[in-house]
Formats: C-alpha cells, sequence, structure tokens
C-alpha cells in the first residue's frame, strides 16, 4: 500500500540546512496498523507530512497504492488526498462553525458527491463512530473525545486508502485515549490501513508494528502483540 | 458559482460572524452611499441649471442692435444701428436651410385695463412663430396666427398673472381689453416655467404695434432658432455667418462687438453643461476614492478573517480543497458581502432622495434624482470591488500550507 525508497527531506534554517530525513525505507501492506514513535525532532512529523503529501520530499521514492507520489502541483497534490487519505489530527481541526455531520460531510463535498448522498454517507460515518445523534451539535458543543471521534469519521467518510493519525490522544484524557484507540483498531479490523504517529507507548502498544524513527533514521520496526483497547473501556 | 453548497457556506460564515459582516459591508454601503449623493446633487444641479434656461428652446440666436463702437466704412463711431422689417426678410431668405423659425420683437409698455384694474406691463410685438421660439404654452384660449398677423388685428395673448390681476375670476378669453385706451381682445392665456415675471407680460402682433406706433416697420430684435438637427459646431458656424452677414448689411465693422451682436444659446448652454460634466466628474472621482477607502477596508478585514480561518483552510486543503475552490469561498464570500452592502446604501440613498428630492425646488437645484444609468454603473463598480478586495485575501488563502496551518505551535 505504501512504499518508500531513501526518502531525504532537509530544511533551511537560514544558512544552515537541517537534514531531517535522512534516507528512509518504509513499506506498509494494506490492512496494517502502523505507530511510528518518536521523540520531538526524530523526524516523525515531516515523515507524516510527506506521506499525506503535505509536504515534498528532497529525494526519494514514495508510492501510495502503486502511484507514484512525485512533483505534484497543488491541484493534484489536492485531489491525490482527498481520493488516498484522511487525516486525523491531534487538535482534532473541526470547522467551528459546520455542524458534526458537515464536517463529517466536507471530503466528500470535494469529491463533489451530491448533497444528499453526503449527507446519507456522512450519518452513516457518524453512527459508526456512535454519534449520529449528535449529527447537529456544533464541535464547541461536543467534549474533546467526542471530536476526535467526530474527526475520525469525517477522515473515513472519504474512504480513503490510508488513514494517517498525528498524536490522535495527544489531547485526550488516558480514558478518553483507549476509547478513541479502540476505535481506531476496529476499523482497523474492519481491513483499513492506519498509520498512527504517537509518542506514547501504550498506544503504539495497541497498533500491531511499531517503527522507531531517530534522527532522521528508522531504528527499530518491529510487528508487536497488539494490545486490545477495548479491555480498558 | 451558482452551487448551492457554497452559497450555503457563505450563509453560514456570515451568519456565524455578524458583527464582522458588518463592518466590512458599512464602508462599502457608505461608499456607495456617498457616491449616489453626490451623483444625485450634481444632478439637482444640472436640473436647476437647465431649468432656468428651458423657457426658451435651446436653439435659439438672438439679433440684437446696439450702437456701434468703431468707425467704418465712412461712418463715425456711435452710430445707433436699427433694424427693420427687411431686416428679418432679408436674413429670412439668406438662410433657408440654417433657420427654422424666426420672428422680430418690438417692445413696448402699455398701461391695461378691465373694467375697474388697471396694471403696467410689458408689450412684446412678435410674429406668430415666437410661440415656438419662445416655447409659450398657451393653457387656454389661442396664440395669434398668420391671418391675425397680416389683418393686423388688434388681439392679445396674456400671461397667468395679467390674467388673474386685471380679469380676477372671470374668463379673459374674448373679452376686451384696453392697452393705453385702445380695445384689445384677449384670445389666449399662457404660462411659462421660467418664472412669475414672465407670466406678466402680453405678447401681442408686431404688425398691429409697428402700425399702432405710426406705421414704422423697425424691430428691436430678431429671434430664431436654428435647424434642430445642428451639432454645436454647426450651430456656432451659422451664428458665425449669420453675424457677418448682419454687420456687412449694416455696415459695422467686423470687429466692432457693440454694434451687431448675435447671441447663440447654443454657446452658453454649452458653457452650461461643461460646468455641469466637471461638476460630475470630480462628484465621481470624489465617490470614487471614498469607494476605494472602502474597498482597502474590505480587504483589510478579509486579510483578517483570513489569518483568523488559517487553520481552516488548512484542513480543507488536507480534505481535498484545491486551490481554485478556496479562491472562488472567499472571493464569492467579499463580492457578497459588497454587493450586498452596497445595495444597502443605494436603497438607503433612494429612499433618502425620494423623500426630500421633491422638497427641494430652489432656481439652483432641483428634483434631485438618481437615474437608472447611475443604478446599474454601481452596480457593475460594486462587484468590481467585491472581486479586487477579495482578490489578494483570496490568494493568500488559496496559498496557505496545510502543514504550516495545521501545526499546533
Amino acid at each position: 500500500m505504501i512504499e518508500i525508497k531513501d526518502l531525504h527531506k532537509s530544511y533551511k534554517m537560514g544558512s544552515n540546512s537541517l537534514h531531517v530525513l535522512k534516507g528512509i525505507n518504509f513499506t506498509a501492506e494494506e490492512g496494517e496498523l502502523v505507530a511510528i514513535m518518536g521523540s520531538s525532532g526524530s523526524g516523525k512529523s515531516t515523515l507524516l507530512n510527506i506521506l499525506g503529501m503535505l509536504d515534498g520530499a528532497d529525494s526519494g521514492e514514495y508510492n501510495l497504492d502503486n502511484v507514484p507520489i512525485k512533483d505534484l502541483n497543488e491541484t493534484k497534490a489536492a485531489q491525490y488526498r482527498n481520493k488516498f487519505l484522511g487525516f486525523i489530527f491531534q487538535s482534532f481541526n473541526l470547522i467551528n462553525y459546520k455542524s458534526a455531520l458537515e464536517n463529517v460531510a466536507l471530503p466528500l463535498y470535494y469529491q463533489k458527491v451530491n448533497r444528499k448522498v453526503r449527507q446519507e454517507k456522512a450519518l452513516k460515518y457518524l453512527e459508526q463512530v456512535g454519534l449520529k445523534d449528535w449529527a447537529t451539535h456544533l464541535p464547541s458543543e461536543l467534549s474533546g473525545g467526542q471530536k476526535q471521534r467526530v474527526a475520525i469519521a469525517r477522515a473515513m467518510a472519504a474512504e480513503p486508502k490510508v488513514l494517517l493519525a498525528d498524536e490522535p490522544t495527544g489531547a485526550l484524557d488516558s480514558t478518553t485515549s483507549y476509547e478513541v484507540m479502540d476505535l481506531i483498531q476496529k476499523i482497523n479490523d474492519a481491513g483499513n490501513t492506519i498509520l498512527v504517529v504517537t509518542h506514547e507507548e501504550d498506544i503504539a502498544h495497541m497498533c500491531k508494528r511499531i517503527v522507531h524513527l531517530k534522527d532522521g533514521v528508522i531504528v527499530e520496526d518491529k510487528k508487536i502483540e497488539q494490545v486490545r483497547a477495548a479491555q480498558y473501556v | 458559482m451558482f452551487d448551492r453548497d457554497i452559497w450555503q457556506e457563505i450563509f453560514n460564515t456570515i451568519r456565524k460572524n455578524k458583527l464582522r459582516t458588518f463592518l466590512t459591508g458599512f464602508s462599502v454601503g457608505w461608499a456607495i452611499f456617498i457616491l449616489v449623493m453626490l451623483l444625485a446633487s450634481v444632478n439637482g444641479m444640472e436640473n436647476g441649471f437647465v431649468g432656468q434656461f428651458n423657457d426658451d428652446a435651446t436653439n435659439t440666436i438672438f439679433i440684437r442692435p446696439g450702437v456701434t463702437s468703431k468707425a467704418y466704412a465712412g461712418f463715425e463711431a456711435g452710430r445707433r444701428i436699427q433694424l427693420d422689417n427687411d431686416d428679418l426678410e432679408y436674413v429670412r431668405q439668406s438662410f433657408p436651410d440654417d433657420i427654422e423659425y424666426i420672428s422680430g420683437r418690438y417692445y413696448t409698455n402699455t398701461t391695461a385695463r378691465y373694467k375697474s384694474e388697471t396694471g403696467a406691463y410689458p408689450v412684446q410685438g412678435v410674429h406668430p412663430e415666437f410661440q415656438i421660439i419662445e416655447k409659450t404654452i398657451v393653457i387656454s384660449g389661442r396664440y395669434f396666427n398668420e391671418t391675425d398677423f397680416t389683418n393686423k388685428a388688434k388681439v392679445a395673448v396674456i400671461g397667468k398673472k395679467v390674467a388673474e390681476d386685471l380679469f380676477g375670476k372671470e374668463d379673459p378669453v374674448g373679452k376686451f381689453a384696453e392697452f393705453n385706451g385702445l380695445p384689445f381682445r384677449v384670445i389666449g392665456i399662457f404660462t411659462d416655467e421660467g418664472d412669475d415675471n414672465a407670466e406678466r407680460r402680453i405678447y401681442a402682433p408686431l404688425s398691429t404695434y409697428q402700425r399702432l406706433y405710426g406705421n414704422t416697420n423697425i424691430i428691436n430684435q430678431i429671434a430664431l432658432t436654428y435647424n434642430p438637427t445642428y451639432d454645436l459646431t454647426k450651430a456656432l458656424d451659422f451664428s458665425e455667418r449669420l453675424e457677418i452677414l448682419m454687420k456687412r448689411r449694416q455696415k459695422v465693422s467686423p470687429e466692432d462687438q457693440s454694434g451687431i451682436n448675435v447671441w447663440n444659446y447654443a454657446e452658453a448652454f454649452d458653457d452650461i453643461s461643461s460646468f455641469t460634466t466637471v461638476l460630475k466628474a470630480i462628484g465621481i472621482v470624489v465617490a470614487f476614492l471614498i469607494l476605494i477607502a472602502g474597498i482597502v477596508g474590505i480587504g483589510n478585514i478579509m486579510v483578517f478573517t483570513i489569518k483568523e480561518r488559517t487553520k481552516e483552510f488548512g484542513v480543507r486543503k488536507a480534505l481535498g480543497a484545491r486551490p481554485k475552490q478556496i479562491v472562488n469561498l472567499v472571493l464569492l464570500e467579499s463580492t457578497f458581502i459588497t454587493t450586498l452592502s452596497g445595495f444597502v446604501g443605494l436603497l438607503f440613498a433612494w429612499v433618502i432622495l425620494s423623500l426630500i428630492g421633491p422638497t427641494i425646488e430652489t432656481p439652483a437645484f432641483s428634483s434631485p434624482s438618481v437615474r437608472s444609468s447611475t443604478v446599474i454603473t454601481a452596480t457593475i463598480i460594486l462587484i468590481i470591488a467585491g472581486v479586487l478586495a477579495g482578490l489578494l485575501p483570496a490568494i493568500k488563502a488559496a496559498n496557505v500550507k496545510p502543514i504550516v496551518a495545521l501545526s499546533d505551535k
């Protein structure tokens, strides 16, 4: 599903250039649930941004579902993001003046799905995350955990190939974190490929594979025995 | 553009940011309000000026004899020039294609009496065609005609004020009044848009008066209208030819301005039109400058809005919004706000104008109004203004890097 070969990325910091990713090689199969771990400055966010087509690599190859991702203009990148990827952010990033349902329907809007179908689909995904009754509520009326569940529903609404979660539990208390991880596990059980960036060990262990990043290279990549979040909920 | 979802988004944004929208719209609404009021004021001034002149046909030329100021052709300076019926006929026959109507004018005063009422009024002996030249509106009875003129009939057309003064509530038409002791039959009453003084005047056939005053053939002035299809250049050219001819005939030096004076309305009218045109231009420029301030105001608020919504645009882009869609969203929003608030300003100005406009009626300023062309122009300006105001912020919004927008730092 995801294939990365010898990926390099550096940032210009005044006259110096900061080499953030120093040759990453990584593959993920369909249906995997991968945790990307590392301390701050390890390059995990940069890797996620490149995976999410929010940023371009300097050199190296990136294939997503056998489509080479290279030299995309803004319009093309937007199209690919919409088609291939679903984003889950640490701070949810819901649009605050839109109801939960409208937020979930937004990616479908950009896919030019017609209004009625959009509403139906959005409602279906809200139901999957257990928030059907909250469809008409604004984000400000929802708890942190509920907001993240709406964000997950939104990420899934466009039926992307890969879900990218950047510290999805970073802003949540541990009980709520486990609830969210439980949801992510269930989505993964249904066959979706998910990448989770986190620095929390317990969260990482709820995935099926942990990739450790340090100073811009992968220092460890291991399959693990998944801890089910459901037992803590 | 006619996508229901985009509009829903825009209404949503506006509803969630009422104060911001109001402040944004106010500057443009205000600018349009001032634009319309300024244009209407200039329009009112123009109406006022034109109103003072439309008393007469605007293609009128007057030939007025005077006293020569230069010695010429063997004559000394200081000679009084007199026009007579032959001059009039000569002019008429010299310019058959240029002249539309022509009339002589003979000025005198009379003491008019009807029963016990008397009054002193200026009398003008004129040709029947003078009715058209002076745009005299007969409200009762009729003007005198060629037959009256040829018969040197003692008939008179009196002004409305004269009729009120002498006849009170009686209908003057058909009655006889004494002018300096001679009975004249009143055949018509006229009104005049100019002013009250014009209605305290009496018109009678020129021929009648020439006979009454010792069988003279003198006329004090020749009034004529030229071919109405003439533009300003042609009109001025004609009045020059006329002047040369008259001066040659009366042996007045071509440089002598006081011997014969040919006065062309077109010149005066041209002066006034260029004056109001300049006024209008100033009005438009001032209003435009204010409008630019309004646009900058909107642009300013839009920039601020974009900054506030950076994260939102980042999210939208991450969810697959193309740059063009972001530009559209911002542009439509700013155009919508500008147009709507502009129309509110327009409506406001229109309401004020229709309330107070008709009550203002002074010589220099009358019935200020908004023309439909003004409304259409303003609308176009508004849409352009909206696009201009939103363009830079929209491009800025579209260039938001999702990665920057979404970083939590």
